[in-house]
């Protein structure tokens, strides 16, 4: 998307376009929910992506804002009739200030132990709201008051809305990467990926980039949590915490390209469809089949194509008409 | 109070032992071959698993089922490595950590597939017999399982450091490159130390049999115990795993005993969490021994 040609504004309207489209021509409650699920999760991979893809910092233990961002707002409207949608904002911040204490912690392990602090602080975060039943309702949970159809409480009568809350959210989560990729954090970011003492030892301030970014993503990922729970109406430690939302933030951005813009979109596309495709086939009542195929989608990825699978798409993008060079076609 | 706290620390460290096992799989594999083995958890379900279909299908007692437990888990060790982690060995930790990381979700989703979510235990003549020591009691199957472990954990040690093979492994340990330059073959001394390390992991899966259940989630308590163990130990320390497994187990069962039946993972959490704010590089200081 470098250039910003003419072919890029006009494929990228079209599919504005046709994602405007899409629910008003599928109307099918189930496809929409499909639907729903694609975009909600490529925005969480769009967010994972910045501290996981870009910095490299292979968070395993993004559900803690997840949950922190679904609890704020979550307790701001049960108890105190706030609308979700200020609650989603001080969720996000809720979350951006977690991400401090969190990573000034995580932040003084590399690699692979990086990881494994971030599944401890998440669980560790989950646990504490499973224990404390005065913080928030316990492991039981509450379900969210329905108050019928009322879009300033982020309460909708069809899927549609939905669809088109978290349409926003993922355009905001991709505006938001496209800005920063092209500014000197994206570059320092990338640095650090790359080789993180060669960054600091050409001045690149590491410490202080990571902590940004990981308040950045921290943010936008309690913005999902706030979401989801708004359309389920429901809450409790084990839907807000869980840890296969960690796992599916890493996994789309892998699966599709780990630190581009588009991968963690392709990546969820390709999943999500998979485990629609696999539930079709093989009813619901089947524990395991879905993370069984991603385990082996996501092994396959790493040994054949550990770049993602998003270099299929660019490879044919850049074989479009216009950037062909000048053929004299033989009569 | 006392008898409590003193009860307490037995049942900790007893299980700590098995704690043990798992995480010093995890550190030699740290030290040996640079990455962090996120499946290891799950091979201790295998070693379970193979322990309970032995024991109901051919009446084998857990603790026979040991000779066959390693050897299996080590062979699947072997394979792993070459077939798998040798292809992603390299300066990038991406393929690395979600590599072993996808190989823990597809066992775990696998036998969830094939065994069901069901709750597997295995009943020995000895599974509810204890010693009485006055006002203590130690159960038979506990001491067992923390004999052997500790013996198992001794025989790691003597390996590592008097056979040919084990200094191999130590020095690849130290300095992959100058090891490979002193004519030791990386990718046998990898083998061999994977291999080991899930050796290891079906002993503690056999160990834990008769007194534990094995569902398809079980590895995943070890494995979380195992890795804060082996940053409390100093990464890629054997003795310093060992130690930080055992007091581990003691803090866990600590937690139980005071703070409430679920509370053993907070406490163990609280621990990970304040080593990394006060002691990042572990309670070893930082050398890999």
């Amino acid at each position: 998307m470098a250039g910003l040609n003419k072919w890029t504004w006009l494929a990228l309207a079209m599919l504005v376009a046709v994602l405007l489209a899409l629910p008003q021509i599928v109307t099918s409650s189930f496809a929409v929910d499909i639907f729903i699920r694609i975009l909600l999760f490529s925005f969480i991979g769009v967010a994972w992506n910045l501290i996981g893809g870009y910095a490299k910092q292979l968070s395993l233990g993004h559900a803690a804002f997840f949950g922190l961002g679904a609890y704020t707002s979550t307790i701001m409207q049960v108890d105190f009739g706030i609308s979700p949608w200020i609650g989603m904002v001080a969720g996000g911040v809720v979350a951006m200030l977690a991400s401090l204490p969190i990573g000034w912690l995580c932040f003084r392990l590399h690699g692979p132990y990086f990881t494994i602090a971030t599944i401890a602080t998440a669980q560790a975060l989950m646990l504490i709201f499973l224990k404390f039943r005065d913080l928030a309702w316990g492991a039981e949970g509450t379900t969210i008051p329905n108050l019928g159809s009322s879009p300033l409480m982020m309460q909708f009568e069809t899927k549609a809305s939905y669809y088109y809350v978290v349409l926003g959210l993922l355009a905001l989560g991709l505006a938001i990467t496209w800005r920063i990729e092209r500014s000197w954090m994206g570059y320092y970011l990338v640095a650090i990926g790359e080789n993180e003492d060669a960054a600091e030892a050409i001045g690149v301030n590491a410490a202080r980039i990571k902590r940004d970014i990981f308040m950045i993503s921290s943010f936008l990922t309690a913005l999902a949590g706030t979401f989801y729970v708004q359309y389920i109406y429901f809450i409790d430690p084990a839907t807000a915490f869980n840890f296969s939302i960690s796992i599916e933030a890493a996994l789309v951005s892998i699966v599709g390209g780990i630190g581009t813009l588009w991968g963690p979109v392709i990546g969820t596309v390709l999943l999500e469809t998979t485990s629609a495709l696999l539930q079709s086939w093989l009813g619901s009542s089947t524990g395991g089949i879905q993370l069984t195929v991603y385990a082996l989608i996501l092994m396959a990825v790493i040994l054949w194509r550990p770049t993602g699978l998003i270099g299929l798409v660019t490879e044919a993008w850049r074989r479009r008409p216009d950037s062909q060079p000048a053929r004299v076609e033989s009569p | 109070m006392v008898e409590t706290v003193i009860q307490a620390v037995i049942n900790g460290l007893l299980i700590g032992g098995i704690y043990a096992l798992v995480s010093i799989g995890v550190t030699l594999i740290f030290g040996v071959v640079k990455i962090v083995n996120f499946a290891q958890g799950e091979f201790v379900m295998i070693g379970m698993y193979i322990t309970f279909f032995l024991f109901s299908y051919l009446g084998i007692d857990p603790l026979l089922s040991l000779f066959v437990s390693m050897p299996v888990l080590f062979t699947i060790g072997v394979l792993v490595q070459h077939f798998l982690i040798r292809r992603v060995l390299g300066p990038n930790d991406m393929p690395q950590i979600f590599l072993t990381f996808a190989l823990s979700l597809l066992l775990l989703n696998l036998s969830l597939l094939l065994f069901s979510a069901n709750y597997r235990t295995v009943h020995t003549f000895y599974s509810d017999e204890a010693f009485h020591f006055g006002a203590f009691y130690v159960p038979v199957a506990k001491l067992i399982a923390f004999v052997v472990a500790m013996g198992l954990s001794g025989v790691l040690w003597a390996f590592l450091h008097t056979t040919d093979l084990g200094k191999a492994m130590r020095a690849a340990s130290q300095n992959r490159d100058v090891a490979t330059l002193m004519g030791i073959n990386p990718n046998r001394v990898f083998a061999v130390a994977f291999g080991a390390a899930l050796a290891l992991a079906g002993a503690a899966g056999s160990l834990l049999m008769p007194f534990y259940s094995a569902y398809p989630f079980v590895g995943q308590i070890f494995v979380l115990m195992a890795f804060v163990a082996v940053v409390l130990g100093t990464l890629g320390n054997v003795v310093g795993a060992l130690i930080a497994s055992l007091m581990m187990g003691i803090a866990e069962s600590l937690g139980i005993q005071f703070v409430g039946a679920d509370s053993g993972l907070i406490v163990v959490f609280a621990m990970l969490l304040l080593t990394l704010a006060f002691k990042p590089s572990g309670l070893g200081g930082g050398r890999v021994r």
